[in-house]
């Protein structure tokens, strides 16, 4: 969900899509972007409403959230990246090797403003939270980019927008137009089989799950499922035992940082009446690949539509 | 109660000073990211005009010694500077040991005040000096409202100040507990306040602290003859000149003042009002103009000790502040407590 501004073009488009709000921006026209060599300096507005101006193509990239990194890896662009959050930017592995810059704060999830300096990063990419840390790179003039996907549609928006910020323009189509084909044939051939109802554990105990105005609720969603909690206020709603089992989904998703095993499932108190239980149809997922708004998304739909039996 | 000389004031300060100096001078050099002291050093004497612009030092480590380890160590020394003569002045005006900024649920209702304006999505305005201003807004007001609780006539009883102050500190509580629970995602944000830090900080902090601190320690410094009097009771002070009811009006003004600053740029940090004052008080004595020179150097010594812990003990993890100045100063100050009991019995 970004607005694009690319010389004089983008004076008019951003008048166009100003009015539209945050929701629902219309996509920028890919065939209207100049050659990658003369996109910078290159200003946007990012997932945070803050105007972001890159002068140079980005030769030094920090990535703080392992689905950035997963990004900036598919696109080609491993080799320009100098700093990663931390122990979870895992995928692929040579993001292991690459300098970590997390662990500060409170709760040790911001990044240690003096590691990112040091690295004199070029490009800063990162999703929602931290205002303040955040605040402080830009004081210190380092470009601060943020991204949040609510969609796959938006993901794929968000991948296009990585592409132009770093000069990787058609990698990013590319990686865009495969993925949407990609998905696009999984959610037909779940359609063909019609919609399960199904639960998905984020959490337990307490039990919590998603609501629908989450990433994981598209997939569910798009991977054949009628999620139960459809009706959820909140983005992380905790669940009530009770309400599951008058709910009684179908099939019971569930990742191992969760649960240790689906018999542990089976054991909880009151979860034996979910028709999910009794018919054996509790799933352990890979969380990376659903929660991670990144290329692997299609590996996590695809499971999540074989253990929905749509797929 | 010991009266220690003229001298042992001096070396005790000359001690603090040495002590401050190194500290700081450490605390600047030592971080997440390697920096040779050798270069610390150069941009440090090239920054006091001292020599010329440093050649070989990278642009990232003149950034990261000026910009984020100079600001967050001067801070440090403010917010111990305030918060120790905060609670000099709250344990003279209730000649009470246990007293702190806390007592009079300034540390709460700033911290009220910043959270109320974090859940209503301001944190990112102005740079954050929204928070800040909210911090120390909320502060003011619950002092206020603790005063006026206490107050009757022209009159404030010191125990009902401080029964009212704890009353309050503990409805503050609830409602932070209460706003916190519609908080969602930030809070994060909201912790910062309750755990203290110095953190995502920098020279637009330091400068909105500075005038505070400068006032309320000026402040103190015409309080602290009359403090040494009401220390001998209200009426014997009354009785050798001192007008209580304004002394008591200056001192709550002051200590509030220097709290509030404190708490809005660094959170709720505990212990420092508490123990620098009453740890001072058993080396230079109990005579506040000596007392408060020694305040000024030993409280940003705590703080500036605490911060480098806090940062240096797991990192590149931070420890929040406030848990490191109780942990170490709460074990330090029960031990001090026993071996000092017997000569220091009869202070305060």
């Amino acid at each position: 969900m970004v607005h694009r501004r690319i010389g004089g073009i983008a004076a008019v488009l951003l008048l166009l899509f100003a009015s539209c709000g945050e929701t629902a921006p219309p996509r920028a026209e890919p065939t209207e972007q100049p050659s990658p060599a003369s996109a910078f300096p290159l200003t946007i507005t990012d997932d945070d409403g803050v105007e972001v101006t890159i002068d140079t193509e980005p030769q030094r990239i920090v990535t703080f959230a392992p689905s950035m990194t997963e990004i900036v890896f598919e696109l080609g662009l491993g080799d320009h990246l100098v700093g990663v959050s931390g122990p979870f930017d895992d995928y692929p592995a040579e993001a292991k090797d690459v300098e970590e810059v997390g662990g500060a704060g409170d709760f040790g999830v911001d990044p240690t403003i003096e590691k990112v300096v040091s690295l004199e990063p070029d490009l800063f990419l990162t999703i929602p939270g931290g205002d303040q840390w955040k605040q402080r790179l830009r004081d210190l003039d380092i470009p601060v980019v943020t991204l949040h996907a609510d969609t796959l549609d938006d993901l794929l928006e968000d991948i296009e927008t990585i592409g132009s910020l770093t000069g990787a323009v058609e990698d990013a189509e590319l990686l865009a137009t495969r993925m949407d084909t990609e998905a696009d044939a999984i959610a037909e051939s779940a359609e063909v089989v019609g919609p399960v109802s199904c639960f998905f554990e984020v959490y337990y105990p307490p039990l919590t799950t998603v609501g629908p105005n989450t990433f994981i609720f598209d997939l569910l969603e798009r991977a054949g499922c009628d999620p139960v909690t459809e009706q959820a206020k909140s983005d992380y709603p905790e669940w009530s035992v009770d309400e599951l089992v008058a709910d009684g989904p179908e099939v019971y998703l569930v990742t191992p940082e969760s649960a240790r095993s689906v018999t542990a499932v089976a054991k909880r108190p009151g979860f034996a009446g979910i028709p999910a239980i009794e018919d054996e149809r509790v799933v352990l997922v890979d969380g990376d690949l659903v929660t991670r708004a990144g290329p692997r998304v299609i590996d996590g739909l695809r499971q999540l539509a074989a253990a929905l039996g749509t797929g | 109660m010991t009266r220690p000389g003229a001298r042992r004031f001096r070396r005790t300060m000359v001690v603090l000073g040495v002590a401050l100096v190194v500290t700081v001078l450490i605390a600047v050099a030592v971080g997440a990211v390697w920096i040779p002291p050798g270069a610390t050093l150069r941009v440090l004497g090239w920054k006091l005009g001292l020599t010329g612009h440093p050649d070989g030092v990278d642009r990232a480590a003149e950034v990261i010694l000026l910009q984020l380890r100079l600001p967050r160590v001067a801070l440090a020394v403010l917010v111990g500077a305030a918060l120790g003569v905060s609670g000099m002045l709250f344990q003279g005006l209730f000649r009470n040991p246990l007293a702190d900024p806390a007592v009079i649920g300034v540390s709460s209702g700033a911290a009220l005040g910043a959270i109320v304006v974090i859940v209503l999505g301001g944190a990112s305005l102005a740079g954050g000096l929204i928070v800040t201003g909210a911090a120390f807004a909320g502060a003011l007001v619950t002092t206020l409202l603790v005063y006026g609780i206490a107050r009757v006539g022209p009159t404030i009883q010191v125990t009902t100040l401080l029964l009212a102050g704890i009353a309050v500190a503990a409805t503050i509580s609830a409602l932070m507990s209460l706003v916190m629970s519609f908080s969602g995602e930030q809070i994060r944000s909201i912790y910062f306040w309750l755990l203290g830090g110095l953190g995502a900080r920098g020279w637009s902090s330091v400068s909105v602290v500075v005038p505070f601190v400068v006032a309320g320690a000026g402040a103190t410094l015409l309080l602290a003859r009359d403090m040494n009097l009401v220390s001998l009771g209200e009426e014997r002070a009354a009785q050798l000149g001192v007008e209580v009811a304004s002394f008591k009006r200056r001192s709550i003004a002051a200590g509030a003042l220097l709290a509030a600053a404190a708490v809005s740029v660094a959170g709720v940090i505990g212990f420092v009002g508490l123990m620098t004052p009453h740890l001072l008080r058993l080396l230079v004595g109990a005579d506040h103009r000596r007392l408060l020179p020694a305040v000024l150097l030993g409280g940003p010594l705590f703080v500036v000790l605490a911060d480098l812990a806090a940062r240096t003990v797991l990192a590149p993890e931070e420890l929040p502040l406030g848990a490191v100045t109780a942990l170490v100063g709460a074990p330090f100050f029960l031990w001090l407590l026993r071996h000092e009991r017997g000569r220091a019995a009869g202070v305060a």
